[in-house]
Parts: structure tokens; sequence; C-alpha cells
């Protein structure tokens, strides 16, 4: 009993250490990415005792910056919600780890320790579920700001977000029909078959109309760019604008793990989870002709690694994006969202449908 | 009566006359240097030359008088043509530095150069080298190389003041205005050679280098210096960005026949000083203990008003005692009267403390009454109500007296700070409303800054009864408020409303409250004053 | 109003191809410079640039001849500012950022010199009327400089003292009359 809550509270030292790592790093890698895409250098200028390191330490310095800065909650705002939306953001995001499977069951001294933080039978649901409690921080954020424009600006990312989930869940089903299991870890099982004996059965591959539309609606969850409209940095009030200090660094942190939840759902769903092709527990092979026994462990490293790479290419994937695409209008937000992405959702529900169907008959 | 032609525009004027005065008539300004109008015309610079028909030399216009049928042109080429090398002559020797020159921007030269002249310079010898940064006395500088020799600072010594301490020394291009040894300038009007002297040659110590002529502005005023109340033009700037720059920068005297001619006593001159001194009280300040605390108008007014209600329910009426000033206002003098005497029925106002009238004359402006409206507050019935001044001062100190207002005045001057103290000491409250900081303020429990004259608006009525205006030339310093705006202010406290929106509201009530003033209209006392019909006066 | 534009093709309308292509634009862009930059950190590739930015205080672009930086007062031989404080440029400054305080100089000759000049760079719209104005070449914008930032307002008012110490951009210098008691070559009046 003991040494499973042990196993358990390590498998989720390593995630959310991992994922806070990298969203720390997310941070720079926006700055230097955009600066590289862009023709630019971009920051460089934090050092410590002279040495720079290509800027990394910039998100330290934002980090100092941002906690000893004045924690300023507005006069007539309500002082608890205030100050529970942003960890509540930051919450909603980071519990969608506990049911992505990073890795295969690892078999160690007679036990079998499957990794996953928490092996739900709900699964996908329970990522779609949390998804839309992180609405509940935006409006909260906007409320409690006794700022009418906060208000609004929550109102227009709650509308976003509502919008954008059905189309997000309705891709979602194509993915169930295709592997027959809600459960995050069958999801990630199944795409270890091959389709005529040497393509990965990934789900991008068995749904890639539903991996666009999943991808799509996906981002506009994250709120980033092209669908930052509920943020605005800049031009319209946000739904955080009166937010300053570590809160706000809350609501930022909150962005950059949803980007890597969003990234970690995506590989689940649609790139094999954890699955490397040609690699499984017997080790390396080449479908009919050879198979090179790996060890237990290295298969499970190596496994592990591509997960991590996967995630971490579609977090490079949602950066580009982000500076490539202009922001949409808000009409066209919805628009895109109601009569394009959703009709295009129920199509793909219904093709996968009638294709599974027949294959099956 | 001649009858002349001046640049075909035809004038009537008094036998006698000058050309000079006829065109002035015309508004036509011939240029000049020597010429003053309120001294003897000497034609020394020739630069007032105007062409007289018939005549074959030009003619000066400041000694020329007019014959009937007389034609003048002022401004024919051959009258150009004169002007502009009577300028090349004056400029032989000069200096030519405008950009340090404090005059600049003011002066004559400056002026007729750009207007008449603009030459470039035939002069190919040296230019002649006289003293520079001469001290003629305490309060003037003389730049021989910028004089031009038109002697109206020794002819304004000696026809005006008569004290003739300046002369014009050796011959030719030598030829420098001086002093004689050991004879400094001492006099009370030395003051006014700055302003009677043309171009940079006299310069006065206090405006020296302290701004640029250009970035002052200018407000009709009254000096406050004595009962005389010669008029002035205010300087003062508030030029910069910088609000520590704002200040007063010196008092000009303005012409007004009636009261001083074209000048100014340096004892009025040079008495401004106070309005941007370090001692003015900028924010009303209540006594908490030993401490002073600075706080907003709504809180020193619901204080005093609180403490003299508890004085008037405890006591009576007589327990108070008002001491205005005659530094202030008709219009602030007005607000006292009506305020504590006619709607508090306090008896206890009087503005004559001992000695209040005993300053030093001299004869020609400055008075022995050193109080711009001392007239006023005689007029407006602020002496003779009840007890003098200095009874009040004795009342208090034998404790008769509980509370004592202080609007503007300085009794420690007259009565010595012992007794000032002694008195003070007992009172239980004192409330000191005026500009600056003085003895009485020590034993203030309640300060109220006003505002100086150049900060605010009103009429002062001089020794010869003659109303006269104030204008507003710099915001209120600080938080300080006009005299009347505090008295209304704290009237309303206390529940009395006065329906004053300006001093011209307040001045429309005394003409018709007060005898002497009646039938007076604010508008109508305009730049130089009305003088009062007294009967009896 | 006439618009310009072209109808969207069906491709075009559909997005999904043009976003595709832009992805493409900077995925090639981010692969380009991230390849160079790699080489140049080790040691390749030098002549060849991979971004257009300059690092500023290290790097700096040369500047045009008239390129107008922070003022600097010209001195007399014997150290002490030019400057005879006539105001002129304060009066000419169209945003009033120049401050000079006028005192007696204890030499006649020279008779006014600022005890205080104060250039508040933070207002400073760089047009460079106070180097017209001035009649006698005190002031000119020939440093080459362009104001450090500051912790405070304060930081950003430059004194007299820091005037005088601004030397001239070797090269940039702006002719300066002969130097003499303050007295001004062309003088203002055109005598």
């Amino acid at each position: 009993m003991f040494i499973d809550v042990a196993i358990t509270l390590l498998k989720i030292a390593f995630v959310f250490g991992l994922v806070l790592n990298i969203a720390g790093i997310l941070g720079w890698a926006e700055r230097k990415q955009s600066a590289v895409m862009q023709d630019r250098i971009g920051a460089n200028r934090a050092d410590i005792l002279g040495l720079r390191l290509f800027g990394l330490f910039h998100p330290i310095a934002d980090i100092v910056k941002v906690i000893t800065k004045e924690d300023w909650i507005p006069p007539g705002g309500d002082k608890f919600l205030h100050t529970l939306a942003p960890f509540l953001a930051l919450f909603t995001a980071l519990a969608v780890f506990a049911v992505i499977p990073f890795g295969d069951t690892l078999h160690i001294a007679g036990r079998d320790i499957p990794l996953v933080i928490a092996d739900l039978n709900v699964g996908i649901l329970f990522v779609i579920a949390f998804g839309s409690l992180g609405i509940y921080s935006v409006v909260l954020a906007g409320w409690s700001s006794d700022n009418k424009y906060s208000l609004l600006g929550s109102m227009r990312a709650a509308a976003q977000v509502i919008s954008y989930e059905l189309a997000l869940a309705l891709s979602v089903v194509g993915v169930i029909m295709a592997y027959g299991s809600v459960e995050l870890d069958d999801i990630a099982r199944a795409q270890g078959q091959y389709v005529l004996g040497i393509i990965p059965y990934w789900g991008v591959i068995a749904q890639p109309l539903g991996f666009l539309i999943f991808f799509a609606a996906a981002m506009a969850e994250t709120k980033r760019t092209p669908f930052d409209l509920p943020e605005c940095e800049s031009e319209i009030i946000g739904y955080f604008t009166e937010y300053s200090g570590f809160k706000f660094l809350a609501f930022w942190m909150g962005e950059f793990i949803e980007v890597i939840a969003v990234a970690g759902v995506v590989t689940t769903l649609y790139f094999g989870g954890w699955q490397v092709p040609f690699i499984d527990s017997q080790g390396f092979f080449v479908p009919g002709l050879f198979t090179i026994p790996l060890p237990h462990l290295l298969v499970v490293v190596i496994q592990v690694t591509a997960f991590i790479l996967k995630v971490c290419f579609f977090c490079w994937f949602m950066l580009l994006v982000r500076w490539t695409l202009p922001r949409f209008r808000y009409d066209q937000l919805m628009g895109f969202g109601w009569k394009f992405l959703l009709p295009l959702a129920f199509l793909n529900v219904i093709l996968s449908g009638v294709i599974f169907m027949s294959f099956e008959g | 009566m001649p009858t002349l032609v001046i640049d075909d525009q035809k004038v009537t004027v008094d036998p006698g006359t000058t050309i000079i005065q006829a065109a002035k008539k015309l508004d036509i300004t011939i240029p000049h240097y020597c010429y003053h109008p309120r001294l003897k015309s000497v034609d020394m610079c020739r630069m007032c030359l105007v062409e007289v028909k018939d005549i074959p030399k030009l003619q000066t216009a400041c000694s020329t008088q007019v014959r009937d049928n007389m034609v003048v042109f002022t401004n024919n080429q051959k009258v150009l043509d004169a002007r502009r090398s009577v300028l090349e002559f004056l400029l032989i020797n000069h200096p030519l530095d405008c950009p340090i020159c404090d005059k600049a921007g003011e002066c004559m030269l400056q002026d007729f150069y750009f207007q008449f002249s603009r030459h470039t310079s035939k002069f190919k010898e040296k230019k002649q080298k006289k003293h520079k940064v001469v001290n003629l006395g305490p309060k003037i500088v003389l730049d021989s190389e910028r004089c031009i020799l038109c002697a109206r600072c020794v002819r304004f010594l000696k026809e005006v003041v008569g004290t003739e301490e300046l002369g014009i020394f050796d011959r030719g291009d030598h030829s420098e205005i001086g002093i004689y040894p050991g004879r400094p300038l001492e006099n009370n009007y030395q003051g006014n050679l700055a302003d009677v002297c043309p171009v940079g040659a006299l310069t006065a110590k206090d405006f020296r280098f302290a701004c640029r002529s250009w970035f002052l502005c200018q407000e009709n005023s009254i000096c406050p210096g004595c009962s005389t109340g010669c008029n002035v033009l205010v300087h003062s700037s508030e030029r910069s960005y910088d609000k520590t720059l704002r200040r007063v920068y010196r008092l000009t005297p303005r012409d007004n026949d009636e009261v001083n001619q074209s000048w100014l006593c340096d004892v009025g001159r040079y008495g401004y000083h106070f309005v941007d001194d370090p001692d003015r009280l900028t924010a009303p300040s209540l006594k908490r203990g030993e401490e002073y605390v600075k706080v907003d108008w709504d809180t020193a007014f619901r204080e005093v008003a609180q403490r003299l209600r508890g004085i008037f329910e405890r006591y009576s009426p007589s327990s108070l005692g008002i001491i205005p000033s005659p530094q202030l206002t008709n219009e602030d003098l007005y607000m006292v009267k009506k305020f504590f005497n006619e709607t508090l029925c306090i008896t206890n106002i009087d503005f004559k403390l001992p000695g209040w009238n005993q300053g030093q004359g001299d004869g020609f402006l400055l008075k022995a009454d050193r109080n711009p409206n001392t007239m006023g507050a005689e007029l407006l019935g602020l002496s003779g109500i009840g007890p003098q001044a200095g009874e009040i001062i004795e009342k208090t100190r034998l404790g008769e007296i509980k509370a004592l207002y202080l609007v503007g005045s300085d009794p420690a001057r007259y009565l010595g700070e012992e007794k000032i103290a002694s008195a003070l000491s007992r009172a239980q409250l004192v409330v000191f409303q005026g500009s600056n900081y003085n003895y009485a303020c020590k034993f203030a429990h309640a300060i109220l800054p006003g505002a100086t004259f150049v900060e605010k608006e009103g009429t002062f009525t001089n020794a010869q009864a003659r109303v006269q205006k104030i204008n507003q030339a710099l915001r209120p310093l600080g938080e300080s408020l006009p005299d009347w705006k505090i008295i209304l202010g704290l009237a309303l406290t206390m529940g009395y409303y006065f329906p004053y929106k300006a001093a011209e509201d307040i001045f429309k009530d005394i003409a018709r409250e007060v005898t002497g003033f009646s039938g007076l209209d604010y508008k109508k006392v305009g730049d130089k004053g009305i003088k009062l019909a007294l009967s009896g006066g | 109003m006439k618009i310009v534009g072209h109808k969207l093709s069906f491709l075009e309308n559909i997005y999904l191809f043009e976003i595709v292509r832009g992805l493409v634009i900077t995925t090639r862009h981010f692969f380009y410079n991230m390849f160079f930059h790699i080489a140049h950190l080790l040691g390749y590739q030098q002549d060849v640039e991979a971004a257009v930015t300059i690092q500023y205080p290290e790097q700096t672009i040369p500047v045009s001849k008239r390129w107008r930086g922070v003022h600097r007062i010209n001195t007399r031989p014997d150290g002490s500012p030019r400057c005879v404080a006539c105001m002129l440029c304060e009066t000419v400054c169209p945003v009033q950022c120049i401050h000079i305080v006028a005192e007696e100089h204890p030499d006649p000759a020279i008779e006014k010199y600022p005890v205080s000049f104060e250039v508040d760079v933070t207002r400073c719209c760089w047009c460079g009327m106070c180097e017209e104005a001035c009649p006698v070449d005190a002031i000119y914008m020939d440093s080459g400089k362009i104001p450090k930032a500051g912790y405070s307002r304060q930081d950003l008012v430059y004194d007299k003292e820091t005037l005088t110490k601004e030397v001239p951009l070797p090269g940039y210098q702006r002719s300066l009359n002969p130097p003499g008691a303050g007295a001004p070559k062309v003088n203002p009046m055109g005598l």
C-alpha cells in the first residue's frame, strides 16, 4: 500500500516537474523562436556573472521580477475569487496530465507500474471536462476584477471556449470509434498496431480530418494566437487586465501548461502516444522480417523519450503557428467555430462511423 | 489754438505744444531717446528729427513748438535717412552685446535699429573702450559702453529728485556718465534711473540677469508700500514647467498724473520681495500639541468655526477680538466688517495698532503711513466701533478677550514681541490669517494662508481717497486664498452664506452700502482709479 | 473608395493551404536562421548574417554628420563654458527643455555667465534650434550620443558640468568660431 502511494507520488513528481520546467522554458522558447523566425536575435541580455546562455536566464529574471512586484487587487473586486481564479487556471491545466500516459507499463521488481498517474476509465472525458472547467478561472477573473472591460473580456473568452468545446469533443468521438475506448492508455496502446503491416495505426492515419479539427479547436481552447481574442495583450482589454505580479504569472504559466497539455493530448490521441514505430516490448523489429530484442528498461526509456520529444515538437509547432498566423476577428472566430468546425466535426463522426462500419462489415 | 497737419492728419493743440506731443495726440510715435514727457527737452539725441514744410533743415520734434498751419512729415525719405544716420552714429561705439544686455527686448536702441535702420556698420576704426559694470550705488549699475548720452538720468535726478548725483564727464567720444567721487547714489528714487534709461546703460541690481524681459508678463496693480498708492506694473513669470520659477521679478511705475506721474520710490519698488519669500504661508495648518499639522481648507474651517462657536457659547461676542490690517483690499476689509461685526456682532474690531502710521515719509511719493488702504479701512468703519487695537491686545492679556482673530496684521511689529507673547499666550484661541509668517503666528492655533496683492483682485483706497484697482498677476502660492474668500469659507462653515463669487460682487455691495463709495462701478474704476467725493473730507 | 484586391480562389478560400504556405515560409526562416546561428556558434559561416538586428550598446550604426545628439557646451581656453547666459536657446527652445540661471561674472568684459545650465533631455525634441540661436557657439549637439536611460527624471536633466564634459564625436565636430571672451563673431544685429 505504502509503496503504491510512493510510486504514484514519484510519477506525479516526474510529470509535474517535467511539465512545469517545459512551461518555464516555453517562455524563453517563445521569445527565441519568434526572434529566429523573424530574423532577429531575441532576448539575450539577462546574464549571471557575464554568462548569457542565449537568454536562458530571462525566465528566471522574469520570475524574480514578477514575484517582487506589487500584488494588487482592485478595491471594488472580490478578494477571494480574484485570488482563486489564477490558481484555478493553473490547476485545471495541470490536472489534465493526470490521465495522459507517458510510457508503456513498466515491469520492475515484480511490479507492474503503468506510466500514467491515474489510469481513469473515463480518460478522454476527464481531459475534456477539465478543459471546460478552465472557463471558471476566466469568468471569475473577469468578474472579480470589478472592471467592466475585464468582464466583457471574460465573456468573450467564455463564449469562445464553449463554442470550440463542441467541435473538440466531437472530433474526439472519431478517435473513440477508431480504438473503441475512452481510456487514454488503451488508445495509446491501440496505436501500436500497423495498417497493411507497416504503417503505424496512429490516430492521424485513422482520423486525418479529426486531427485537424481537434488541433484547431484545441488551439482555440488554449486561447493563443490566432485565437487569442480573450487576452489580446495590448489591443482589447482581456480578462486578466487587473492582475499583476505572481497572479498574472499564474495565468501566463497556465497558458503554457495548456499548450503542453494540448501537445500531450494530441500526441496521445493522434500521434501514437508513447509508441515508437517498430519498437515494442519485444524490441526493435521490422514487420515480417526480423526482431532485435532490447532490454525492457531501454524500451521504456526510448518510449518515454519519444513521448517527450513528440510533446516538444507540438509545443514548437504551436509556437510556430502563433508567430505565423494573424488573429481572427471576433465574428470570424465564432463563424469559424460554429459554421465550419462544428459541421465538419459532425461530418467526420458520420464518415468515420460509415467507414468503420463498412470495414467491420 | 494752432492747427497743424502731421503726416496728412489735421490736429488742433494748445499753443506751446511741441511737435512730438501733437503727434502723440494722433497716435504717431516719433522715435526719440533724450525726450521724456516729464523732463525738459534738451535736443541731445537728434533722433526725433522731422521735416517741417518750408524749413530747409530737419527740426527736432521734441523742442519745436507748433505753429498754425504747420505741415510736418515724420516718415518721408528725408526723415528716414536722417534717422538711419543718427542710429549709425549712436551705434559707432556701442558694444552690440544685446544677447547679454539686460535691456534687450525693451531697449529703444534695439527697437529703432530693427525698425528704421538695419544698416551694416561702416565703422572701420577701433571702438572706444569705456567702463563697464560700474557700481553707481547700492541699486544701480552703469555700463558706459552702451550709453548713448541722452542725459535722461542726469536730468531726472536734477529736475525730479533734485539730488544731482550724476553728471557727464570728459569730452567727445570719451564722455561718460558718472558720479562725483565719494558721492554714490543714495536717494530713494534711483530705481527710476533704470526705467528712464532708454538703452542698457543703467540697470537695476535687483533685476539684473534675473530674467529676460520677454519672459515677463505684466499686470496693472497698485504699490502696497504706502498710502500714496502709486500705480505700478507687476512683472512676473511662470514661464517654465518648473513651478519654483513662479516669481514676481520687478515692479515698474505706471503713468498716472494724479498719483505718481511716472515715478516710483525705491521702498515701494523693492518692497515686493515678501511675495516670494520663503516665510510665505502656503497651507492651512492647525496646532496639535506643539506641532503644526498641514490640513486642507475644509478641516481648517471646521476647526476654527467649531472653536469660535465654543467661545461664543461659553462667553459673549465681546470675548472675541479682531485685528484686521490696512494692507488688505477694500473687499477683504468689507468681508471682515460684514461677517464679524454685522453678522456675529463683535465690536472689538480695530486696525489701528499703536504706531501704525508712524513710518518715515519723504514728502514726495513716500508717505509716513505705510499701508495702502488706510483710507479704505477708515471708510469701511473698521475703527472706532469698539476699543482701539492696542486695547484689544491689552484686554487679551487681561483675559477679557478669549479669542483673537488676526487678519493680515502683525501686532508684534508695533507693540514688541514681549507684549504680544504675554497677551497671545493667554488667549484660548488665536487665529492668524495672512500671507507671511510673523511673530504672532507662534501663538496661533490655526494658520490660514492668505494671498498677496499680486495674487488677488481688489481695490485699494489711497490717502487722497482714490479707489484704485489691483489685478491678479500670479496664481496664489500653494493653497493660499484671497482673504475675502477665507472669511467667506469660514462664514459658510459657521452657517452664514454670502453670495459673492468675485471681488467685483463685493465691490458692488460696498458701493451700495458704504457711504463714500456710493455709486461707484467696479468697471469704471479702470486702470487709473476714481477719486471718491467725500463730504467734508 | 477603391478597393484593390483579388478574388480568392477556391483553394485560398478554404484557408488550409494558405495556412500551410505561411507555415512553410516561417519554418524555412526558422531553420535557415537556426542553421546559421549554430554555424556561427561553431565558428563557421561568419560572413552570413542570420539576423538583421544590431546589438545596440555594443554595436552602433554610423550616423550622419548633421545628426543631433546629446548637447554639449563648448569651453573657453581656460575651461569655463563659453555660454554667456543670454538665454536665447531657452527662448527659442520649442519644448522649454533648457533652463539657465544667470549671474554676474567677476570679469566685466564677460559680465554674465550661467550659474546653472540644465537641459532636460526627456523633454528635448532634438530640433537643434538652440545650436542655431546661440550667438557664441556655446551649445552644440555634435556629441553623437543618445541619452542613456536613467533611474529618475533628475538623472536625465543634464547639468552644466555634465554638458561641459561632453566631447564631440571625432570627425563630427561642427566648425567653431575663434574662441574669444564670449564675443560673437557674427553678431546678432548683423553689424
